[in-house]
């Protein structure tokens, strides 16, 4: 009914990474297990490995963003691979080339890999597939649809510290309709064996049918919290007070925010994650953000390890394909 | 397709909808001159006459003239999409001998002369016979009315909004007020102004795994409300155009009951597809009115059979090439649906369990009597011929006729079967229109 999944190439193995919706568990745990053999590059005096050496990875930002850019040139560099960062926010495509068209250009600048990122959810899957073949595209974040390193790094971190997926309960707290980090790490959670994933917030910020998804809804954040091992924020954007979502951040904050007595309902070696960036005293208190349960600046230095295997493991992949079709 | 204008036509073995027996249909200068059971001497009665067309219709059936009650035909202002001359055309071969167009053009339908330009390119190309739908406001921009008595004089036979956002519920209380003064029919489409406004696909799990912006079925239902209360209030003839949800056919049953003057049509294309086929970002499958779910596509089918859905239009909406190649939010909303029509008709008899005859009755009779209570049915003795002959044989999509500008459609990149459609079969041969005989 759907087109395939232009995740795949002929070999049957992965060639682009857009989305985890489409990924089995063993793909899954492949990255993680890669992920952890990379941990040890980073702490090593020269922190750089050849595997991406020759090749060129563009960053193509259609949305800003400095986090999740600085991560992947990061990631490439210390595959030691030449990176080009395209500033697209102000570039061409505000000057109404299309997208496609600013493709074709950055095809014909030869580079091997595409890091995406594009406020249309479904633009990783639309450049994946009118990419040339011999390109690979990693989604960065596509609208509200995906953001399949950020969700794999969340999952690489409750992995470093809890082990097995599957007593875990999940707690997911605030805009989950509009985020595509909620929508990665539920997908991931899911596909890994999570014992429960709960997801907290007003209606207005609850998709349709978001149970289909294999998660509970819990209305209120307290009853969400009992019993929790992992509590995830998420990022509470302006607009949202804009557009009638949400009164205020206060109000927010009193309703959902994760303050240190909220904090005491969960089991006491709970973690605590946040994408980044966080809002201090709207989705999170502070003094949660830094305490001692907190992992969130963890997740940003594993981000590095686990962008590096996935990048790896494509790049790998893509040779094998070459070496099959010659 | 070719052209020919003979005095005499004489269609022989021809089967016609409600009879399994084959026919001789003659005629003369473009009207019906009779309709008989085939005679082996039928030849020999018209032998006297000069210059007859003969038409063998083995094994095809004769059936009137289909009439759309939306399409766009994108002149003026957007023939990168299409054009009259293209569309009309395309309506044609695919059986539709009349289309209600669009006034969603550039300039929109608001002025008499966009009116006679339309019907004068019309007349140019020789295709369908094309009803302007005149625009309920000018430009579109839901504020000030457009002069609804000179564009019906002029030959609109309703007024629409198209897929324009109505905010104001003044100027459409005034709009279907003025309109009721004229007898004018308002064809409206259930959309709220902002209620889903910034959505591309139906508020379920789909939309929410995709992370595609959502419409609600309650900006659906809410404008309906609205739109039934002010006819309640205004007596205005009121046409739904392309409903989309269970919730909405309720409403529209019970304003039906209430005696209310409301009838409505579906898009031939939500009777097939649900937002289950949006799942790969196939933007083949971006509708401005949504594929909503699967229990509401079942609701429709049976509002079709119930009689509560008065009748089908295409919505065709050609686009060029361009306008899909994006991601899914960003491309233009719209199949191109002539190419793929006449197979898919064909498809409604398994579907909804109809004849052959109930399902063009959704799609030829019912529609004309919207617009006309007198209208005829164009294959009836002694009126204008208005009919097409349509071979039931299978169809290979390679060999599908490309008359429409647009290919934005699903068969076009997709198997039948990959989308839960039967093989294609049916093809429309022959097209009797006035005086006009096109042969595709």
């Amino acid at each position: 009914m759907s087109l395939t999944d232009p995740q795949f190439n002929a070999l049957g193995e992965l060639h682009h990474f857009i989305d985890l919706d489409g990924l089995d568990k063993s793909i899954l745990t492949q990255i993680l297990d890669t992920a952890e053999g990379f941990t040890g590059v980073n702490d090593r005096t020269i922190k750089k490995v050849p595997l991406l050496r020759g090749k060129t990875v563009a960053n193509l930002f259609f949305e800003n963003s400095t986090r999740t850019r600085t991560a992947f040139e990061l990631a490439a560099t210390r595959l030691s691979a030449d990176i080009l960062n395209v500033d697209l926010v102000t570039s061409s495509t505000t000057k109404g080339e299309s997208l496609l068209d600013t493709l074709r250009v950055l095809e014909a600048l030869q580079c091997d890999m595409f890091i995406v990122r594009h406020g249309d959810s479904g633009a990783a899957h639309f450049i994946a597939r009118h990419v040339s073949p011999s390109i690979n595209i990693i989604n960065g974040g596509d609208g509200q649809h995906a953001h399949p390193t950020q969700g794999m790094l969340d999952m690489f971190t409750i992995r470093r510290h809890k082990g097995d997926f599957s007593n875990l309960c999940v707690v997911i707290i605030g805009d989950i309709r509009h985020s595509r980090v909620a929508r990665s790490d539920i997908s991931a959670l899911v596909k890994l064996g999570a014992g429960e994933i709960r997801v907290v917030g007003p209606r207005t910020l609850i998709p349709a049918e978001v149970e289909s998804l294999g998660v509970k809804i819990y209305p209120s954040i307290d009853k969400a919290l009992i019993g929790a091992d992992v509590i995830m924020g998420l990022r509470l954007q302006k607009e949202r007070m804009q557009s009638a979502t949400v009164p205020s951040s206060g109000e927010f904050y009193r309703t959902y925010g994760l303050s240190p007595e909220r904090l005491a309902l969960a089991k006491p070696d709970a973690l605590i994650m946040h994408p980044g960036p966080t809002n201090r005293g709207v989705e999170i208190a502070g003094s949660v953000a830094d305490g001692k349960q907190s992992v969130i600046l963890e997740q940003v230095t594993y981000g590095i390890a686990v962008r590096m295997a996935i990048m790896s493991i494509i790049m790998g992949n893509a040779t094998n394909l070459r070496r099959a079709q010659s | 397709m070719s052209i020919s204008k003979y005095p005499l036509v004489v269609i022989s073995h021809a089967r016609l909808l409600d009879s399994e027996e084959l026919h001789t249909i003659i005629l003369k200068n473009g009207i019906v001159e009779s309709i008989k059971p085939q005679l082996n001497s039928e030849q020999a009665t018209v032998a006297d006459v000069t210059t007859p067309q003969f038409i063998d219709a083995k094994g095809q059936i004769a059936v009137p003239g289909m009439c759309d009650l939306y399409a766009r035909l994108r002149e003026p202002g957007l023939t990168r999409k299409g054009s009259i001359a293209s569309e009309s055309y395309a309506a044609l071969s695919a059986g539709f001998t009349r289309v209600l167009c669009s006034p969603d053009t550039q300039p929109a339908i608001d002025s008499v002369a966009t009116v006679q330009l339309i019907k004068q390119r019309a007349e140019m190309a020789q295709g369908a016979q094309i009803y302007p739908i005149a625009a309920l406001t000018v430009g579109l921009a839901g504020e000030q009315l457009s002069e609804l008595a000179t564009l019906q004089s002029a030959g609109c036979p309703a007024a629409s909004q198209a897929d324009y956002p109505l905010g104001n519920t003044n100027v459409l209380y005034s709009a279907m007020e003025y309109a009721a003064s004229f007898s004018m029919p308002l064809f409206m489409t259930a959309r709220d102004a902002q209620l889903g406004a910034a959505g591309c696909a139906h508020a379920g799990a789909i939309a929410t795994r995709l992370g595609l912006p959502e419409i609600p079925v309650a900006a659906e239902t809410v404008a309906l409300a609205r739109l039934l209360e002010l006819c309640r209030e205004t007596s205005c003839r009121l046409h739904i155009s392309r409903v989309s949800s269970a919730r909405a056919l309720r409403m529209i049953d019970a304003a039906k009951q209430a005696a209310l003057p409301v009838t409505c049509d579906v898009g031939l294309h939500h009777l097939f597809f649900t937002d289950n086929h949006l799942a790969g970002y196939d933007s083949n499958f971006h509708s401005e009115v949504p594929f909503r779910s699967t229990a509401d596509r079942a609701a429709l089918r049976q509002g079709v059979i119930d009689g509560v859905i008065d009748a089908i239009c295409t919505d065709h909406a050609p686009h060029e090439h361009d306008a899909s190649l994006a991601p899914f939010p960003s491309t233009e909303s719209g199949l191109a649906a002539y190419r793929w029509s006449t197979p898919l008709i064909l498809q409604l008899t398994d579907v909804l369990g109809f004849t052959l005859k109930q399902v063009f009755e959704k799609l030829s009779t019912a529609p004309k009597r919207i617009i006309d209570g007198n209208a005829s049915s164009g294959l009836t003795v002694g009126e204008t011929a208005e009919f097409f002959l349509l071979s039931d044989s299978p169809l290979e999509p390679v060999n599908v006729v490309l008359e429409s500008a647009g290919t934005n459609h699903p068969l076009s990149i997709h198997s039948p079967a990959d989308i839960g459609l039967q093989p294609l079969h049916g093809k429309v041969t022959h097209i009797f229109l006035q005086n006009r005989h096109h042969t595709i």
